[in-house]
This record gives structure tokens, sequence and C-alpha cells, in this order.
């Protein structure tokens, strides 16, 4: 079922500081955006080395290729974001929708974005909302059977998609224009009238079971899920996860009730990309929805109110290598740190190649293949900040203690003006992606709506960044990030990690004195600790 | 999130799941490519598109992958994709002179560091006294010392090391620093059975910025971190082989479906030749795959075609076209002759994989295969309604035609549902199998398989990095063109066509069948 959800997920919100992140725990992504050229290449960046002595500045200046490609001059290229109220249209009923029409393909792509996702879900039923979205999808209409109904729409070769995340659930249809009307009455149908049918419901059941059963094969998985219980606490539905026992309770009366919450005019947002006329399209979706009862509002999800408690915490694995993740609860994504400690993130982390973990980590001492670290944003509470890798089990120590360090050096040094200067020159150049598709634009637009994002932020996105200064970001380092008080995390081999590597540069007694808590695997099915002779 | 889900795939093996190739469109408009080659040899494939302004995806692709590789070289198709990334005389370094001295003096001592270990460790692994012949535990004292003067050397060249930030040549990471700084944005590439690709997408005036950096790195890599870049890729191998649930299965299982041909070794290659790799032979694998000839490049997005197609051919012409043309691969996959099975315990769910060998891309038969597969899977296919709903014995089920340049396989993968066991997903199976070997399949279906497939065709066309890989696969493949002609061919299979091809190549002698079953605590 993850994958499954996380592929539309991932097609539905992939927009960079949403609060769609999918339940895997995307990364915060950095907008970006193209500050006119002429300034970003007017000057050489500093860390340019000079041009080397020798033939390679002679010897190219004859073919006409500039011996650096600094010395390249570009045309400007002048972008501003473009405002969401062009494209925000009022339905009757008070409905919004966004339109963003496109002759490119034959294609319409419809989204339908409801609040309320696992946010909603009882104690009692972790994944309700979930499930309940999957069986919109899946459960068939009161006036259509399931089996023809996606005959139906596969003859038709519409795509359908209906996904729940933390805080939202989406509605997706992908249709060709010539099939739109069609497909447009069975989406409907499906959004209002579902039957929820016993026989869909039960396989949907068994698979999820299955998919419960392999929770433990994949050490990144459990990495995963322990994290959050440990940030979010299993109370709060950040972290809290499906069991046998939930999967059993879930009934088509809960299914039914969940439904009635969600999916409704009184908690959607519609947007439609693709070959279509605006007005046409306008008339179409008021007859659609007329009818359709609106319910009450749905509440903003709660904070979680576990306090993480910093240490160094093992789970059991055997595998070759030690899978790591370290943090703390950070920030909100409109807390006036948010820009600074964007950057922060990028030089520290987030930055790729250029970011300083993965030049220590990885290219300098060959530890490991991916590292980085991340911000999840979240809108009605802090989300964490991590940074992660995966070593071989004796050089885990080692690693983890060179990102403990460029984690201190960031509240006590300075970065350096080249490094502040190329993250923020990323994030600038960069931008115009936020916006790059029509279908990517409108998941902006409708995300910001939902969350309330102030009207200007993307108008001033750019100058806000530029005038981060590397004062801000120690600060910043100084107020958010404090290496005492985060957890590490270790899923792998603890007897084959602890002692550290062959050199002694570390082991893991240099963290927190060497005092592990070392967490039960969980069975799968039930989450229970399981008993500790089943590893060996 | 679009640049760190394409960065957390960084410098990757990126196996493309077949289906992505198996749907060309099959009314969809055509794609309008701008093509020409340079007097070096070099081509290039030019798609300028308005609809998502501001933006280029570019990217070239070099016609070699594990396939070209050999027993004691495997892997370094892939090796080459991370050296790639290291710099230039130009970039990457503050002292191109200093610089060669230091790779010169690091070449000596890891040339007799690879000699001492291929002999003496080995040999002292062959007669049982050490377990790894390459882990340095086990060293002898005079690789101890060489692996020392080998370390200091390398800490130097970076400036951690004698004579301290003074020493260093090396400027880390400066190509992925300048394209950064210029809004570069989804920098990587990937290396596959058949090729490799390195690929970007820049802001829409900085196209020329990338003909600069992809034409100075063809011009004058230097392969800079040659060995430490290895310890990477170790841990890549452990990141996606060793340490996941199925990825040792998975590599076993290629090996012995694959009896002769290229195919049978992992992309990511076998840890003693990921140890072996000599400058020497990086050097040859170059000066014979590097070169124009067997390069192409493609641009995807907003920008002028003519000004593109004048820097462009300025830049890249500057290539030198070597000596030394591509040699033909010539071993090709001998028949199987008797089926072959698998039996594989571990942290998996109980499942089976059934192979059969086919054929390769653009083969008259790759279309009906392509086309059955389709009819197996999604939602209202044949196995969904067949097995995960109707008998109720799988958590899921699919197939997969992945036809490749030279041989190509299809594949039935089953989970299990319940109480059910491998054996009666395999044993379904071959029931679906027997029924379109036996009957026709009925109009309405193949319709419905065939408006998926053209529907299909649109919707990859949207998004510019998906049409340029795409393009790199058909260049590679077969031709470019196919991304139009492949439409026609599979509107026009027939279902006597997919009846046929089902009797062809579904042989009891002819599959290979891997059984999972999940590890208990009695038996680990």
């Amino acid at each position: 079922m993850n994958m499954r959800v996380l592929a539309i997920l991932l097609a539905i919100g992939v927009t960079g500081l949403v609060l769609f992140a999918p339940r895997s725990g995307a990364r915060s992504e950095p907008p970006a955006a193209a500050k006119p050229a002429a300034a970003a290449t007017a000057a050489a960046p500093k860390t340019t080395p000079s041009v080397p002595a020798g033939g390679t500045a002679t010897a190219t200046a004859a073919t006409g290729i500039p011996a650096r490609p600094e010395q390249i001059v570009f045309a400007p290229l002048a972008f501003e974001p473009p405002d969401a109220s062009t494209f925000r249209r009022t339905l009757t009923d008070g409905t919004v929708v966004y339109l963003a029409p496109s002759r490119e393909f034959p294609l319409v792509n419809l989204v339908v974005t409801f609040k309320g996702g696992a946010s909603l879900d009882p104690a009692d039923v972790p994944g309700l909302a979930s499930m309940t979205a999957r069986m919109v999808r899946e459960g068939g209409t009161v006036t259509m059977g399931s089996a023809a109904l996606d005959e139906s729409l596969d003859f038709l070769a519409t795509d359908v998609g209906v996904a729940a995340n933390e805080t939202f659930t989406a509605a997706t249809m992908n249709c060709l224009k010539s099939n739109f009307d069609e497909s447009l009455k069975l989406f409907l149908d499906m959004l209002r009238t579902p039957a929820f049918e016993p026989q869909r419901l039960e396989t949907a059941r068994a698979r999820v079971l299955e998919s419960l059963k392999q929770r433990n094969d994949d050490a990144s998985s459990i990495l995963s899920r322990e994290w959050k219980r440990l940030v979010y606490g299993t109370d709060h539905f950040e972290a809290s996860e499906p069991t046998d026992r939930t999967v059993a309770a879930i009934s088509r009366d809960r299914l039914a009730e969940m439904h009635r919450r969600i999916f409704h005019p009184g908690n959607m947002i519609v947007s439609v990309s693709g070959d279509f006329d605006e007005k046409e399209m306008l008339g179409k979706l008021e007859k659609a929805f007329s009818g359709w009862e609106r319910g009450g509002p749905v509440a903003d999800p709660v904070a979680p109110t576990a306090v993480l408690q910093p240490g160094l915490y093992h789970v059991p694995k055997e595998i070759p290598q030690g899978k790591v993740v370290m943090g703390s609860r950070a920030i909100t994504r409109d807390d006036p740190d948010a820009i600074p400690f964007l950057l922060l993130n990028e030089i520290l982390g987030a930055g790729g190649f250029t970011s300083r973990l993965m030049q220590q980590v990885r290219s300098n001492e060959g530890l490991a293949y991916s590292v980085r670290s991340s911000l999840t944003p979240r809108v009605f509470y802090p989300g964490d900040f991590r940074a992660g890798f995966e070593s071989k089990n004796s050089t885990v120590a080692l690693a983890a203690k060179i990102v403990m360090e460029q984690i201190a050096k960031m509240r006590n040094e300075l970065v350096t003006d080249d490094e502040l200067e190329t993250a923020k020159a990323s994030l600038i150049e960069t931008f115009p992606r936020q916006f790059e598709s029509r279908p990517q634009m409108l998941r902006v637009f409708v995300n910001d709506e939902w969350t309330k994002r102030p009207k200007d932020y993307w108008k001033t996105f750019r100058d806000k960044v530029r005038s981060v200064t590397r004062e801000d970001l120690k600060r910043v380092a100084q107020k958010h990030l404090d290496p005492e008080k985060m957890a590490i995390l270790v899923v792998g081999d603890w007897e084959n990690i602890a002692s550290g590597d062959l050199e002694k540069r570390a082991s893991m007694n240099d963290f927190f004195g060497g005092k592990v808590k070392h967490l039960p695997l969980r069975d799968p099915l039930t989450l229970e600790p399981l008993p500790e002779q089943a590893e060996k | 999130m679009f640049k760190n889900a394409l960065r957390s795939l960084l410098l990757i093996l990126w196996l493309l799941p077949s289906g992505l190739l198996l749907s060309p469109p099959a009314l969809a408009q055509q794609v309008a490519v701008e093509e020409f080659k340079l007097d070096n040899g070099m081509r290039f494939l030019l798609v300028p598109r308005r609809d998502q302004p501001n933006v280029v995806s570019a990217g070239w692709v070099a016609r070699v992958g594990s396939v070209n590789e050999r027993p004691g070289i495997t892997g370094i198709s892939h090796f080459f994709e991370h050296m790639m990334f290291k710099g230039t005389d130009t970039i990457g370094t503050r002292d191109a002179d200093r610089d060669a001295k230091y790779r010169a003096e690091q070449k000596a001592v890891r040339d007799e560091i690879n000699r001492i270990v291929w002999t003496k460790q080995y040999e002292r692994l062959k007669r049982g006294e050490i377990a790894d012949a390459w882990d340095p535990a086990n060293d002898t004292q005079e690789l101890r010392v060489l692996r020392g003067r080998l370390d200091a050397l390398i800490r130097a060249q970076q400036g951690r090391g004698e004579g301290g930030a003074e020493a260093a040549t090396i400027v880390k990471d400066e190509f992925d620093q300048v394209y950064t700084k210029a809004g570069g944005s989804g920098m990587n590439a990937f290396t596959s059975h058949d090729l490799t690709c390195y690929f970007i997408t820049v802001p829409a005036n900085k196209l020329e910025l990338w003909a600069w950096m992809e034409s100075d790195r063809l011009n004058n890599s230097v392969f800079r971190e040659f060995y430490s870049e290895r310890d990477v890729v170790h841990e890549e191998r452990r990141l996606r082989t060793d340490s996941t649930p199925t990825g040792r299965f998975q590599e076993q299982f290629d090996a012995m479906f694959w009896e002769s041909c290229g195919y049978a070794w992992p992309v990511i290659g076998w840890p003693s030749d990921l140890n072996s790799y000599t400058f020497d032979q990086a050097m040859d694998y170059w000066n014979i795959y590097y070169r124009p000839g067997n390069l192409f490049g493609i641009v995807v997005g907003d920008f002028d075609p003519v000004a593109a197609k004048a820097f462009i051919t300025r830049y890249f012409s500057r290539l030198d076209p070597g000596t030394k043309p591509a040699p033909p691969v010539v071993t090709l996959e001998v028949d199987q002759i008797a089926e072959q099975r698998m039996n594989a315990e571990g942290d998996v769910p109980p499942a089976v994989e059934v192979r059969y060998h086919t054929v390769p891309a653009g083969h008259v038969d790759s279309y009906p295969l392509d086309m059955l597969s389709e009819l197996l899977n999604e939602r209202t296919g044949r196995l969904y309604t067949g097995m995960v709903e109707g008998r109720a014995i799988a958590g899921s089920a699919r197939t997969a035609s992945d036809t490749r340049k030279f041989a190509g396989l299809f594949s039935f993968e089953a989970e299990t549902r319940g109480d059910a066991t491998p054996e009666q997903l395999e044993k379904a199976w071959y029931e679906e199998l027997a029924k379109l070997q036996a009957e026709e399949v009925p109009e309405r279906e193949l319709r419905k398989v065939k408006n998926r497939v053209a529907a299909g065709n649109y919707r990859r066309l949207e998004n510019n990095m998906s049409l340029l890989i795409q393009l790199a696969f058909f260049e590679q493949l077969l031709d470019w063109q196919e991304i139009n002609e492949g439409p026609k061919k599979y509107e026009a299979v027939t279902a006597a066509d997919i009846k046929r091809v089902a009797n062809r190549y579904f042989s009891p002698a002819n599959r290979s069948v891997a059984v999972y079953r999940r590890a208990t605590v009695e038996n680990k």
C-alpha cells in the first residue's frame, strides 16, 4: 500500500515547501528562482580558482571558447512568479476552482484537494483516512459496481487516483480531452456516492496486511518508523501506524463516516490544467457539483505533545551497513527563521555535492554513498530537522561524529561568504521551477490557499533570500540545532558498529557517554516488541 | 522536491522499469526532433518546446553500459559515471600540474597494492589463511605501509594531510558548485546495461554553460580521486545490493538467468572487480567509449535551436575523435535448454518470479510481447482480476517485458496473500499462460489496452526530462524515430500476434524460476 500511496502523493504534492509531504517523510525542498542572469554572472564566483597557468586559456581562446565558465556572458532571464488570483475562480456554491488551460497535449488533469488526512484518524484506527481514500477509488459506487467502473475508466484510458497523506486527501483524474465528460461523470460518482463494496474492502484489507508483514524487511523502513515514534510520539498521527488489529477494525460504517467528513464541497479546492476552454469548464464543474451537500468545517491538525528525549538509540537488524538518523524537532513552515534555516540546511546537507556533509562524509572520507540533511515542513506545529546516512558497520561512528561536528560548526562559526552566496544563488536561480508546469503551479496555489500562506510569500521570496546574512545563519543554528538536544538513531548490527573504525578515530562511546538505549524490533503485524532472542 | 527527488538518485545506476519503455504514443503527436552531427562524429537531438518556459533539460549519452564489460572490469561503466564528476584540468583543481603529480604517485602505489593483493593475498585466501583478500584488516606489513602511503597522498591532495591546506590541489566538487550557482538542478547520471546518461536542468538562458561544462569534461576529464571514490561505490553497493532484502538474490538470479551474454553481471560490478580497476584500464575504456563517435547529446525545453546549434558546434567540436572505434558486442546469449530454479530464504515476503528469454528491442515480436504484458497488468488486467481478486492468492502480481539492446526477457512476479504459497502463484501463472496460448484475446480487451497505451503516449511527453530519457533509450537501443514510429507498431498488433508469441516464448525449458520464502527464526 505504501508504495502506491507514495507514488500518488508524489504525483499530487511535489512542490517544495508544501505541507504535502508524503508519509514516508519527503524532504523539504528549497524553492528556486531566476534572478536576472546579468547580476548572477557579473562577477566570477569567489571560490573560483584562478585560471591554471599554462596552455589552457590561450589554447582555447583560438576556438572562441572561454577559458572558464564564469567568463560566459548570459542573456538576462526575467521571471516574475505567477499571481494565484489570475487563475482563481469561484463557483456559485462558493467552491474555489483554479484553472490553467494549455493546448500542448489533448489531456485534461483535474485535482480535488480536501482538507484532512491521517490528521482525522480516530485514536483506535490509524490509517482510516488512508483506507477511506483507497476505498473511494476501489469500492464501486451506488450506481455502478466496482468492476464495471474500473472497466469503464480503463477503456476510456482515464487515470484516477484517491489518496490521503498526513493532512490532506487528494483525488486526481487525468483523461483524454475527448473523454472528459464521461470521465468526470464517473469520477464524481465515485467521490460523491462510494459504495465501499465488502469484497473490495476485504481485498484491500488483505493487501494492507501483506504490506504490514513486510515492515521489518528493509532496514530503512524500520529507521523511518522508529524515528517518527521518537520525535512525534506514538499517540500522534505523524507516528501512529496501523496494526493487524486496527486493520481488522475498519468497517464500512467507519469508512462512510470518514467519507462524510472529508468529501464534500465545503471542504475542497478544485484545480484543472490541460486542454479546455475556461468558460465551458466552469459550466461543467458547476453542473457536476450541484446538489452535493456541504458538510461542516474540518479542524486543523493538532500538534504532537511528545517531547524528544535526547540520547543514543539502537534497533537491531543484521545488515552489513548501519543506517543512521540524527536530529530533533525544529520550526514551523512560516517561522520567521524559515528562510535562513533553508539556506543553512542547503549549506549543511541539502545542497547535494556542494553541501558540507556530502563533501566531508562522502567525497573526502568515502564513508557513505548518500548523506544529507532535511527539514520536514509542517504548518501547524514544528517539523523535524534530521541528518542521515548509511555506512559500513565499522565506520558508522566515524561518519556520525563528522556529521555532529559539522552541525556544531554551524553553531560555532560563521559560514563563508562564498558558501552563503552559492546557496542563495541556487535558491534564486532555481526559483522558476516552482512554477515550471501548470499542474505544478496549481499545486502551489491550492496548497498556499489551504495553509494560508502569506499572500506576498512568492513575490518577496527572492528578496528575503538575498537579505539573509551569515550572522542570521549562526543565530538560527544556535537557536534550533543543538547536538545535546538531539537523538541519534541507529538501525543495524550493534556488536559490529559500537567499537568503531580500525584506526580508532571514533566509536559509539563518543556519543552521550556511550549510553545507548536498545529499542526492540517490533512485530511487524502488532508493532509489539519482539522477544530479544529473535535477534541472535 | 523535484530537485531533491533527483538528487536522491544521485549518480545512480538507474534501471528503468521496462514498463516505461513499452508504451510509445500510439496516436500521439509526433515529437519534432532536429538532428545534426558534428565533424568529429558526435550527434545531437534538439527538441525545442515552449510550453514550459524558463527551463531546459540537457544531457548526453555514452553508448556504453555493463554489457560492454568483461570479467575483471565489471562495474567500470558505472565507476566512470562517478569519475566524470571529479573534474578536469580546469574544473576541480587549483593547480593542474601539481594535481597531476599527486595522481601519478597515487597510481604507482595503487598498482603495487593491486599486484600484491592479486598475488599474495589471493594466495592466502585460497589457502584459507584469510577470509577476505581486500579487507585492510588482513593486510600484510608491506600492504599496510603502501596503503598508508596512498592514504597520505590522497589526504595531501585534499589539503587534509601533510602540508595542510597549502598542499591541496583539489577544489572539492567544483563541477557541482558551478552548476549550483548558476541554477542548475537535478544534476545526475545513470548507468544501465546498455548506456550511460548524464543530465541536468538549467535556466533557459544557461544552456551555453551546459555546453561548456559537458564539453570540458568530455575533452579532458582526469579521473581525480580515482582510488578514494571506490569506497563510495562500495557503500553504494552495500546500500543497494547487500543491505536490501532482495538485492543479492536478484544478482544471483540474473547471473543464473543469463548464461553467456554480458547481462549476467550486475551493473554495479562484482566486489573484487570494484577493487581491481587500474588507471590504465580506465584510460583504455575512455579512449574507446567516450569518444564523440560513440556519444550523442539531447536538449529538450525552452531554447532557440539556431543559437544552440551554433554554440553546441563550437564547444563540442573540440572533442578529439580518437583512433579506436568501439568494438561490437559479439557474444550472443545461447538458447536455454532446461528449466532453472532458485530457492531463496530471507527477510522477504513469500513470492515467485518466472522469467523467459525473449527478444531484443525492435524485434518484430517485441511489440506483441509488450502488449501481452499490458493485458496482464493494471487494475483490470488478468493478473489482478484473476489472482489478487478472483482466487485471492496474491497480494500483488505483475509482468514486464524487458527488451534490451542485445537480448530480452519477460518476467512474471507475484507475492502471496494470506496462507497461499509461491507454488500456488506459479501454478496460477501457468494457467493464465495456457489461456493466452489457447485462445485469442477478445477484441474489446485488446482495444482497451491499446487505448491505455495511446493515452500514455501523450502523458509521457509532458515532462522535459522524461522525454529526454526516453529519447536516450530509443536512440541507443534502436533509433530516436522509434518514439514516433513505435505507436503505429503497437496499434497494429493483433490478437493472433499475441497468441503466436505466447506459444513461441513461454516454454518450460525456456524458463527460470525464483521462489522466495520468509526465513523463520528456526531456520536462520
